[in-house]
């Protein structure tokens, strides 16, 4: 019943985090290839195509192989047969992400509907073997129930997004823009926002020695996040466009309060300097708060959503201000640790692993950082002055995340060469009489 | 009610407070702050490990003849917290604050992911089995840790 040394081997998250920076990478040279023409809106082939470059290409990416990595420690379920898991949602995930994304820019029905069929089915796979594995699992803890509303919040934005994908190729009569509204919601707030709650729950205390999050509060925070999605589905399937607005102000500020906890808590941490994964999540809060504010103001004034630039705002706030920075803080721990951890293993407590920041040193992560905060600042001066700044943007974009993918390529480099010197003196220590 | 879950994560806790300090003042360059605020986290960490090793642990296991299971981990992850409480003391022996801040990233987030274990599962389960034995522990455990 215990699942304490039931971690799957590094291969199965590893494939995840390496190929995520370079779909953003992907989704930065897409911009600078396209220009100027693709902050016209949300609309747009490219920025429809970026978009799911990032979300599904970087952000579902991680976050699944994260929660492959860390549902046997946290919620004690372990998966049956992680690798094989891994490797078929891996292969899913990053054929889907190309092909919607061709299917967008391209403008190809056919497309559209392979990636929808790719996408849906390896989803439908992945949910299917971690449902399997929680519905035993009791839910003793905030994060074990974020856990669980958050695989139901994935389940209604591919669910949202399957069907979305397949109107658009075959000309379905449905109402896109509130729906495809309605599947960002499921995506960022219900399936994104929890799953981060519920980790941050368990890692701001532990990387920062910050105070645990407020149990009432934490307890809540999923289900009112469902709730307040329920709220908004409901408004768009009956067209109560009141209903969808509070919905919509429910989870943003919902979402603007854990920003702002977490802010709170981090203010009163006890690790003596910041590092990357500090700064990068202090980054990650404040702009998703004011990402928020753009949601806000909207479900107060919907005619706001109009304004050119206001949506757009929203998402890049939100997804290159917010999750990104969350996700890139936590690979720059998650990396060196595990590389740290298996290691340990491979050196059986008869030659020692080195430390973390052998693994990835601290310089190499902040400035990387400094790179991401530039390509940031200039993604969203590009929203107001695209023709000058939309292409140096995108190759910003592109350039930083291309070096978070050498950081983390160099540490596992460095962790197989740590790996084999192991193994040599292991067995020199073996044959020595 | 004091369980063994309550008193030894109170303990946890303890210890997470030591460590910070001695951090802190390798921050501010004080060394011979430093080591004294490490010698004291050290030996309480080591006091810890000891009274699971040779009061708790053996008396779960013989409760539930669980031998090879979640205790046998625990005792492994004991191994790797010593052996970088070792590595750390060195570092601060030298004066190495670059040293010493990696081997504390690394410290930290394996005594926090080990506790975690510990907090919710372990301890949880230790509650559940001794029942009978709680008072007669709780006091050993008092001792142990209180002595140092």
């Amino acid at each position: 019943m215990l699942a304490f040394e039931n971690a799957p081997p590094f291969a199965a998250p590893l494939r995840f985090f390496l190929t995520a920076p370079l779909f953003a990478a992907l989704a930065g040279l897409l911009v600078a290839f396209e220009g100027p023409d693709i902050f016209a809106s949300r609309w747009t082939p490219g920025a429809l195509a970026a978009t799911h470059l990032i979300t599904i290409g970087f952000m579902l990416q991680v976050m699944l192989g994260a929660l492959i990595q860390i549902l046997p420690v946290v919620a004690g379920a372990s998966l049956k047969r992680p690798v094989a898991v891994a490797r078929v949602v891996h292969v899913g995930l990053t054929v889907g992400a190309l092909l919607l994304a061709a299917g967008f820019f391209f403008g190809a029905p056919a497309l559209l509907g392979i990636a929808a069929l790719t996408l849906g089915l390896s989803m439908l796979f992945f949910l299917a073997v971690t449902v399997s594995a929680l519905i035993a699992v009791p839910t003793t803890s905030p994060t074990i129930r974020g856990i669980k509303v958050a695989l139901f919040g994935l389940s209604g934005v591919v669910g949202l997004g399957v069907v979305l994908a397949l109107a658009l190729a075959y000309g379905w009569p449905l109402p896109l823009m509130a729906l495809a509204d309605l599947h960002a919601g499921w995506g960022l707030g219900g399936w994104a926002g929890v799953l981060l709650a519920a980790m941050a729950y368990v890692v701001v205390p532990m990387f920062q020695l910050t105070p645990g999050y407020p149990a009432r509060a934490s307890w809540w925070f999923p289900l009112f996040m469902l709730l307040m999605l329920l709220l908004w589905s409901i408004g768009v399937l009956g067209d109560w466009s009141l209903l969808v607005r509070l919905g919509q102000l429910g989870a943003a500020l919902a979402g603007m309060a854990f920003a702002g906890l977490t802010l709170r808590l981090q203010g009163q941490r006890r690790r003596a300097r910041p590092d990357a994964t500090y700064r990068y999540w202090q980054l990650g809060l404040i702009l998703s708060i004011f990402g928020l504010f753009f949601l806000l103001t909207v479900a107060i004034r919907p005619a706001l959503a109009d304004i050119d630039g206001w949506t757009l705002m929203f998402g890049v706030l939100l997804i290159a201000g917010g999750f990104i920075p969350f996700i890139t803080g936590m690979l720059y721990k998650i990396v060196p640790f595990l590389s740290w951890t298996h290691l340990q293993t491979c050196g059986q407590a008869k030659v020692p692993a080195p430390a973390m920041n052998k693994i990835l040193a601290e310089p190499a992560m902040h400035r990387q950082l400094l790179a991401y905060a530039a390509a940031l600042a200039l993604l969203l001066a590009a929203i107001v002055i695209p023709a000058w700044l939309a292409r140096p943007a995108g190759l910003a974009f592109a350039v930083a995340n291309g070096w978070l993918w050498w950081n983390l390529a160099g540490a596992i480099g460095r962790y197989r060469h740590h790996q084999a010197d192991i193994e040599a003196k292991l067995a020199a220590k073996l044959t020595a009489p | 009610m004091t369980t063994i879950r309550s008193f030894m994560t109170d303990d946890h806790r303890r210890c997470d407070d030591l460590f910070a300090e001695a951090e802190q003042a390798v921050g501010k360059g004080s060394f011979d702050l430093a080591r004294a605020a490490f010698g004291h986290f050290h030996s309480a960490m080591l006091a810890h490990f000891d009274s699971e090793e040779k009061t708790l642990f053996p008396t779960f296991e013989a409760k539930t003849g669980m031998r090879m299971g979640p205790t046998q981990v625990m005792r492994m992850e004991h191994e790797q917290l010593r052996s970088l409480l070792d590595d750390a003391a060195e570092a601060l022996k030298m004066a190495n604050a670059e040293d010493y801040l990696g081997l504390a990233d690394t410290l930290v987030i394996m005594m926090q992911q080990h506790n975690m274990k510990e907090e919710n599962m372990l301890y949880p389960m230790c509650d559940q089995h001794l029942t009978a034995e709680l008072p007669a522990i709780l006091e050993r455990l008092e001792t142990e840790l209180c002595e140092q």
